[in-house]
């Protein structure tokens, strides 16, 4: 039912782009220029995906032209049976690339559809800009890259340029960032003071990814990794010898590498009884969501901690008007995701990026090589969620993310960090 | 007991029964008990239990669910790869009766009793009328067809179930109330839940009086007859589509009853939740030996103790390897399984 209103509100908003796109570009209108989006939409990844999906409509609902050109979006849907498919997330590039009106795409929010993405992508070359992606091997050659995850960033680009780039912070801060917030000496926000976490998997590139790394900096910092253990989620539904074993090792924390979709809250469901109250549930942006909180039943809550791969646009005075824009045309606590505004601001970056390569086109439609261009020069960018530049890897300079706790039934802002 | 499968090929019988077949199984199950053991010994002893009742609970949720495979296996040599279908959809349809029946989460525990029987009831009979329309559908115009016909068809009906249980709910994981008590009971510093006791009582309940039905009633008569020469039974007089939809009937009974004690006991179900639960379902009712009921009560128990054990002591990501690697090694070693196929006398 949400979802169907969400859908509903986003059909509004599309009729009424379009309805000030004809007006106000009129017969001036140079032509039209589209920006794609390739999110997840449907199904059990909706939660995340479309509120993001929505973000970025409404950065070019906002825009409504660039340059004289009429702006449109044209959303794509990378889920198959309610999940996130790498598969399908190659055939929304190939159709974007087919299309000639696209000049760059908002997304994917999956890292492991990023990963099937990029090399399409990189070879034609179109534009990708993805609001949640924090695998960091997808940007940074990293020695493990190959062992632990079968690609590097050479690997994914057949051409010599960089086409992608992101606004969240890389895995390698989202791990040791919960790590050292974990081990730091309380009370809160300053950290939780535990010296003994259990780390699980959902055995996907983002899960294994964010795991290790907090294992790594958890280890580094002194603390001890009790448990590790790895799940499939298609298979993994009862969690409670995980648990028993985490509770034998005696840890005082569980961090999951995981998201909801894959099952990464189920075991926190299942802790009542086995566990004492205070056990801390811990994980990355993936778990940060309704699904989570749902599946946790009667153990949502207040030692449930995740990080967020941005920042919280609502902490930000200067996005202020805009966030209330929003939520003004989208009401519901359903269509503010924590990825919302970070897809606002790849619309944004990209729309202002196209502008600029407009200009140095001298007013003429331009390329989708010279879209890329662009944006890689794109110099502290003002968005909602930070203010924007990227390394040559396509990473922001400057990644910011936020710390959420579950309070009374909502994810709910604790603190943040700047790397 | 139902059984049949008499037509083994005569090789595999006798490679079975190899000797050289048999010491290389002994083999391997020895060197899997030692380094058990061996792990045992490193943690407390209470650990052991726990990870033990955990194992017995979830097989005996699995035994369930072997049950209905090898029941259809044994009258009309089907693998009804709907089954696990079928179970979910037990799960599916006693979450949406128990806000009819005023059951929710946290509310008083023992007063569920009686409603929950309810719905307990409401769905068996509700899954179970599914399953027999399914056998009617999709399995009884093919029944005289070559083998692999109904065994695409079962697959079929397995898609069209996880489609329309997507369509109704969603992909969603989905939150199932958890209403049996948590508390622990603590006997002699052995931490064993109340929820696990439970859950393992249920399921023996229905094991012992579903065996006993099959043993000693007039029905139960005529599907062991069924089993062993349909044409035989129907000169007997027995009905024969009346019976073998009693099997899918009481099959799925047993399925919808495991579905809400899966609930129970898991506290999350969804849509596609009866793919990889029937395929270790069907594993324990090969590796106790299809066609056997006593046998797939036992598959059911150990293959959830050898999971439990593998992500107790082991590494987990090993949990789905071991347990196919016991049913190709079940069925190249042993195709009849633990307790061996009931092959009917002639």
């Amino acid at each position: 039912m949400v979802r169907a209103r969400g859908l509903a509100v986003l059909i509004i908003a599309a009729f009424v782009a379009f309805a000030c796109g004809g007006t106000s570009s009129g017969s001036g209108s140079k032509g039209e220029i589209d920006i794609a989006t390739d999110l997840p939409v449907s199904g059990a990844d909706a939660s995340s995906g479309l509120p993001t999906q929505q973000g970025a409509q409404f950065a070019v609902t906002r825009a409504v032209t660039v340059r004289g050109y009429t702006l449109k979006l044209m959303p794509f849907d990378d889920a198959v049976n309610g999940v996130h498919d790498a598969q399908k997330g190659v055939q929304n590039v190939q159709a974007m690339l087919a299309n000639k009106l696209i000049l760059g795409m908002v997304g994917p929010f999956n890292s492991g559809v990023a990963k099937a993405e990029i090399p399409v992508a990189n070879a034609a070359p179109l534009a990708m800009i993805s609001p949640s992606n924090t695998n960091e091997c997808l940007t940074q050659s990293l020695s493990y890259c190959q062992a632990a995850n079968g690609f590097t960033p050479a690997s994914l680009r057949p051409s010599t340029i960089n086409n992608y780039f992101r606004v969240a912070a890389p895995d390698t801060f989202q791990g040791p960032a919960m790590a050292d917030f974990a081990l730091h000496a309380g009370p809160l926000p300053a950290g939780l003071g535990i010296t003994k976490a259990a780390v699980w998997d959902d055995e996907e590139t983002f899960g294994q990814g964010v795991a290790n790394n907090f294992a790594k900096e958890f280890s580094a910092k002194g603390g001890t990794v009790v448990d590790r253990k790895s799940y499939d989620p298609k298979a993994k539904k009862d969690f409670k010898d995980f648990l028993a074993s985490a509770k034998d090792k005696g840890a005082q924390a569980i961090y999951v590498g995981g998201t909801s979709a894959t099952g990464g809250c189920i075991a926190r469901g299942q802790m009542a009884g086995l566990f004492n109250p205070d056990i801390y549930y811990l994980g990355p942006d993936g778990i940060g969501d309704a699904q989570c909180l749902k599946d946790s039943g009667s153990m949502a809550t207040g030692n449930m901690f995740a990080t967020q791969g941005v920042s919280d646009a609502t902490q930000n005075p200067a996005a202020a008007s805009i966030v209330a824009a929003y939520q003004a045309a989208y009401p519901g606590s359903s269509n503010v995701g924590a990825y919302t505004f970070a897809g606002y601001d790849c619309a944004a970056i990209l729309i202002d990026a196209i502008g600029r390569a407009i200009d140095a086109n001298s007013g003429n439609s331009p390329t989708r090589a010279q879209v890329i261009t662009a944006i890689a020069a794109t110099a502290n960018f003002k968005g909602l969620t930070g203010t924007y530049s990227f390394d040559a890897n396509g990473d922001p300079t400057h990644p910011t993310l936020q710390l959420q706790q579950v309070k009374s039934g909502a994810w709910t802002f604790v603190a943040q960090f700047q790397q | 007991m139902i059984g049949a499968l008499a037509r083994t090929p005569a090789t595999l019988r006798n490679f079975g029964n190899s000797q050289r077949a048999t010491l290389a199984g002994l083999l391997i199950v020895a060197v899997a008990v030692v380094l058990t053991i061996q792990h045992v010994l490193q943690h407390d002893p209470s650990y052991f239990f726990q990870i033990l009742t955990i194992g017995i609970a979830d097989g005996s949720i699995y035994a369930l669910i072997a049950l209905g495979y090898t029941m259809v296996y044994g009258i009309i040599e089907l693998i009804n790869f709907a089954h696990g279908d079928v179970f979910t959809l037990g799960a599916f349809i006693s979450l949406a009766l128990f806000p009819v029946f005023g059951i929710a989460e946290g509310g008083t525990g023992y007063g569920y009793v009686l409603p929950l029987l309810a719905v307990a009831v409401i769905t068996m009979g509700l899954v179970a009328v599914v399953n027999v329309a399914i056998e009617r559908v999709a399995y009884r115009p093919l029944r005289h067809a070559p083998r692999l016909a109904p065994l695409i068809t079962a697959i079929g009906m397995s898609s069209i179930l996880e489609g329309a249980m997507y369509l109704w709910k969603g992909p969603f994981n989905l939150h199932y109330p958890d209403l049996l008590p948590i508390t622990r009971l603590n006997i002699n510093g052995v931490s064993i839940g109340v929820k696990d006791l439970i859950v393992l009582t249920m399921a023996i309940v229905l094991v012992v009086a579903f065996t006993l039905f099959i043993n000693l009633s007039k029905l139960g008569k005529a599907m062991r007859a069924t089993a062993q020469d349909r044409d035989a039974a129907q000169l007997m007089g027995i009905d024969i589509n009346r019976t073998i939809a009693a099997t899918f009937f009481i099959g799925a009974v047993l399925a919808g009853a495991g579905g809400i004690i899966y609930g129970l006991y898991i506290n999350n179900v969804d849509f596609s939740l009866g793919f990889i639960t029937g395929l270790f379902a069907f594993t324990a009712a090969v590796f106790g030996g299809i066609g056997n009921i006593p046998g797939a009560a036992i598959g059911g128990l150990l293959i959830g103790v050898i999971a439990a054990f593998n992500n107790g002591y082991f590494d987990s990501a090993w949990t789905e390897i071991v347990i196919f690697g016991i049913l190709i090694a079940t069925l190249v070693f042993r195709p009849t399984g633990l307790l061996g196929m009931r092959v009917p006398e002639k």
